[in-house]
């Protein structure tokens, strides 16, 4: 089994059918990535396709000094972020998820010892993202759920360390009052 | 809301597992980049940006080298590169009638 660099170079040469393998390859990375900003599975499929696509047309750009996994990663969190703005637009029309007794006791709970669990905790993260900006959206989700580096995220959004650290602190108080108004609401 | 719930809500949705994806998935990425032209080869100014950094490196290397030798060679009494330079242009090419 030939690594992606060999594969990739196969594909440069006009073995097109290869980039089928590229795709079984990272595709599970790349629907992992996408999930993290948008829930609908019909919608990963679409933003994960446009991911792949945008790697295609962009194959000549791809100089091979960093692993080709980080490099489809950056396309997808770009594929993401674009998605974000689209949706900030019309978000008025996407409705709000119906939350079971577990979440709205945690959101209300002040016992840190309550567990959540892993759907529940998502979507009401999800929905108090939604107070945030697509690129402070973007920071909290490579940040805090994909673990990636400060530096990492400056390369996605083209910004500073510096600017990504400061818009991270504020985009998290955002949230946190984002959760403290829903358990008010809520109650 | 505290920092520890805060991060006790992100360490719950990281926990989150993604839909997998359909078993077609890759066969209809290839229909659709047999959709879209070829990928763009490399272009002259592709290759000059990516061999830049290296092409910096060997002709400072170069230079570097060939001023080592000159000051070598001065200093063993040696008629150095630039001696002999000198030496060419006085005889052949500033002469009163040129070349």
């Amino acid at each position: 089994m030939s690594d992606d660099a060999e594969l990739l170079e196969r594909i440069r040469g006009g073995a097109t059918d290869d980039f089928a393998e590229i795709v079984r390859r990272h595709q599970s990375r790349v629907f992992a990535i996408l999930h993290r900003y948008e829930r609908d599975g019909h919608k990963v499929e679409d933003l994960a396709q446009e991911t792949f696509v945008k790697a295609w047309r962009a194959l000549g750009q791809f100089d091979g000094r960093a692993p080709f996994e980080h490099w489809l990663s950056r396309i997808a969190a770009r594929v993401a972020l674009d998605h974000l703005r689209r949706e900030k637009r019309r978000q008025s029309e996407i409705g709000l998820p119906e939350f079971g007794d577990d979440v709205l006791d945690w959101l209300r709970s002040s016992d840190e010892k309550d567990e959540l669990a892993a759907r529940g905790a998502a979507e009401l993260l999800e929905l108090a993202m939604r107070e945030l900006s697509p690129a402070d959206r973007v920071i909290i989700t490579m940040q805090e759920l994909e673990g990636r580096s400060v530096k990492e995220i400056a390369r996605v959004l083209g910004a500073s360390g510096v600017a990504v650290r400061v818009r991270a602190m504020r985009a998290r108080t955002k949230l946190r009052r984002a959760l403290e108004q829903m358990a008010k609401e809520k109650l | 809301m505290n920092d520890r719930k805060l991060k006790q809500l992100f360490a719950a949705a990281r926990k989150e597992t993604a839909p997998a994806p359909a078993e077609d998935f890759a066969a209809d990425v290839l229909r659709a980049i047999r959709r879209e032209p070829p990928p763009a080869a490399i272009s002259i100014v592709d290759l000059l940006n990516l061999w830049f950094p290296r092409i910096t490196l060997a002709a400072s290397a170069v230079i570097m080298l060939c001023l080592a030798a000159d000051w070598g060679l001065t200093a063993a009494g040696i008629p150095g590169l630039s001696d002999g330079v000198s030496q060419l242009s006085a005889q052949w090419l500033l002469t009163p009638t040129g070349l």
